[in-house]
């Protein structure tokens, strides 16, 4: 162990910072290797042993059988409708709360937030019997509205406290200078606020279509048949045959994976500062 | 927005005399005033509307069942007489407590070696040079991928027949253990993928943390001829204390709701060696269709949450306090 300061080490010390940093990025990413090159083995190659790092022969079987067969393009589909109108509603409610509840005059403001910050934690387990029962009443299993309704309540909550963190930063003078040329609040909103909130959209739009991407209980529970499944549903219940199809399993799981890893990868600054927002300015 | 607040003004402000439809020059704070409270509560009400009706009233719902005879017929659900039968099976059936053993045990486990990886990978980057920014990039794609799809894939290398993982430990320690299929090594498998994905999010938090530390403290330690371990324990980690704290309570609460994991990787087996909380409540609902009994394992759960984070929030607050006085 080196005596110096940790800012300073010596060359050794670096050395080894790079290599932890190897490992770190081999670790994060090898698993994930594993399925994007099982997902080109063939029926015999992915049950071999021992297991090969690359697949020999490369085949899109795979992907052909997940699409035409297991209708994972009809999942995804599912997946894209569910995952954007819930965003977009969720953006909108968010946008208005965080405004209302960062730079109007609202009262019990304290009280509101640490109620969402409790409520974007909650088990949804707590949630699922009344919810399944409500839905059941009016004909809303197996619909899309049956899974936006659910997702946008349960992520507005941290959306509303991206929103709200990120808002109460912007200076007020600009607001004032609205309000002096005679704009109601709406106008201030709309002309003002929203052109400077657009980094805040992005950090709450992500994580809003990450976590509606990814969500199963409510899916699995809610919109079990066929027609209506998105795509983490699709993937789990693609092992209930007699054998487990691994190769077809991660075709689906690469397709449905690389939208939303480029997603992340492009919004990687907003994504790192959603992760933050409760812990620095909480 | 402005025309609803013209119209409603007389009516719930009379005193306002019509003063936002035409601000006479001497007083317009006060109805501008107004306007923005009317406005505040306008634009926060449709989110918070939906909120209550889609989270709040379900938790209630919930909490009512749990203590009422329930039972489902063609019409919908009929309620018979009040009741703490749900609690007292709940109480007195061994399967509970082990899904609650388990789900505590996991919780622990895992979130103590998320924060100790966590916090050495944050040390790691914090000392990178132009790389640190590829590797937060990769470090995004295990937190990002979907709970079933990291399930599905660990299953994989877990597989008892042909897994990486697997063939890795008959290479290693010469046998060739059925991972899934014993309790043990289950629950262990099952903290490696939780730990593989959500170590991740440990990592970027702390890494914001240590980023905000100001420089000078290090340079003071540094005068003290403190070295890096001493420098470590006793300047770093109690500043960072509060931002991990967060991210703990985060990770605490994610990983006792856990059901996706367990639900594809084992199915809460071998027998019901890794059914977590969750998965016994999903299971006691749309198995056996006992919905007050599901509610009851629901409403227990959403009490542990509730009081591990109002314990949380007083020791943190208390933590922050003591700090401010000193």
């Amino acid at each position: 162990m080196s005596r110096n300061v940790p800012r300073k080490g010596v060359r050794r010390y670096v050395n080894a910072v790079n290599l932890g940093g190897l490992l770190i990025a081999a670790c994060a990413t090898l698993p994930l290797f594993w399925m994007a090159s099982a997902s080109l083995k063939g029926p015999g190659e992915i049950s071999a042993t021992p297991p090969s790092l690359l697949p020999k022969d490369p085949t899109f079987a795979n992907y052909d059988t997940a699409f035409h067969r297991n209708g994972i393009g009809h999942y995804l589909l599912n997946s894209v409708v569910v995952a954007c109108v819930s965003t977009v509603l969720i953006l909108s409610l968010a946008f208005f709360a965080g405004y209302a509840l960062s730079r109007l005059p609202v009262r019990g403001r304290g009280a509101i937030m640490t109620a969402l910050l409790m409520l974007s934690v909650f088990p949804p387990i707590a949630m699922l019997v009344p919810l399944f029962l409500m839905e059941r009443q009016v004909g809303l299993l197996n619909s899309y509205p049956g899974l936006i309704i659910p997702y946008v309540a349960l992520n507005l909550p941290f959306a509303i406290w991206i929103m709200r963190n990120y808002l109460v930063g912007i200076p007020g003078e600009l607001e004032e200078a609205a309000v002096v040329d005679g704009a109601g609040p709406l106008r201030t909103a709309l002309t003002v606020i929203l052109p400077l909130a657009r980094p805040g959209l992005f950090t709450a739009g992500v994580f809003s279509f990450t976590a509606t991407w990814s969500e199963f209980l409510l899916a699995l529970t809610f919109n079990g048949s066929d027609d209506r499944r998105t795509v983490s549903v699709g993937i789990a219940l693609f092992t209930s045959q007699y054998q487990v199809p691994f190769g077809v399993i991660f075709a689906g799981a690469m397709v449905a994976t690389v939208p939303i890893g480029v997603l992340v990868l492009i919004f990687r600054r907003s994504v790192v500062s959603g992760m933050t927002t409760g812990a620095v300015k909480g | 927005m402005s025309s609803v607040s013209h119209v409603k003004a007389p009516a719930t402000a009379p005193e306002d005399g019509g003063g936002s439809a035409a601000p006479t020059p001497g007083r317009p704070p006060v109805s501008l005033n107004r306007r923005r409270v009317r406005a505040g509560w306008l634009f926060a009400s449709p989110a918070l509307l939906v909120v209550a009706a889609v989270t709040v009233f379900p938790v209630v719902f919930s909490l009512v069942l749990s203590f009422w005879e329930v039972r489902l017929e063609y019409g919908g659900l009929r309620l018979g007489s009040p009741t703490l039968g749900h609690y007292e099976a709940l109480l007195t059936h061994s399967e509970w407590y082990r899904a609650l053993a388990f789900t505590l045990g996991f919780t622990v486990v895992s979130v103590t070696v998320e924060l100790v990886l966590g916090t050495l990978t944050a040390l790691v980057l914090e000392r990178l040079g132009a790389a640190r920014g590829w590797i937060l990039a990769l470090l995004l794609l295990p937190w990002a991928l979907i709970n079933v799809i990291a399930a599905q894939l660990w299953s994989y290398l877990f597989n008892g027949t042909y897994g990486a993982v697997s063939w890795l430990c008959e290479q290693l320690l010469g046998t060739q253990p059925d991972i899934l299929g014993q309790p043990v090594p289950a629950m262990a498998a099952m903290v490696v993928v939780d730990v593989w994905k959500t170590t991740p999010f440990v990592a970027i938090v702390v890494l914001a943390g240590l980023m905000l530390l100001p420089g000078d403290v290090y340079e003071a330690a540094e005068i003290d001829g403190a070295n890096a371990w001493t420098t470590f324990w006793q300047v770093t980690l109690p500043q960072l204390r509060p931002i991990v704290a967060i991210a703990v309570l985060f990770r605490i609460l994610q990983a006792f709701g856990i059901f996706d994991l367990p639900f594809v990787l084992t199915q809460g087996g071998p027998g019901t060696a890794t059914q977590s909380v969750a998965i016994l409540g999903y299971r006691v609902l749309f198995q056996n269709l006992d919905f007050g009994g599901g509610a009851a394992v629901a409403v227990t759960t959403a009490v542990m949450v509730l009081a591990c984070c109002l314990l949380f929030l007083r020791v943190f607050r208390a933590h922050v306090d003591e700090e401010g006085r000193a």
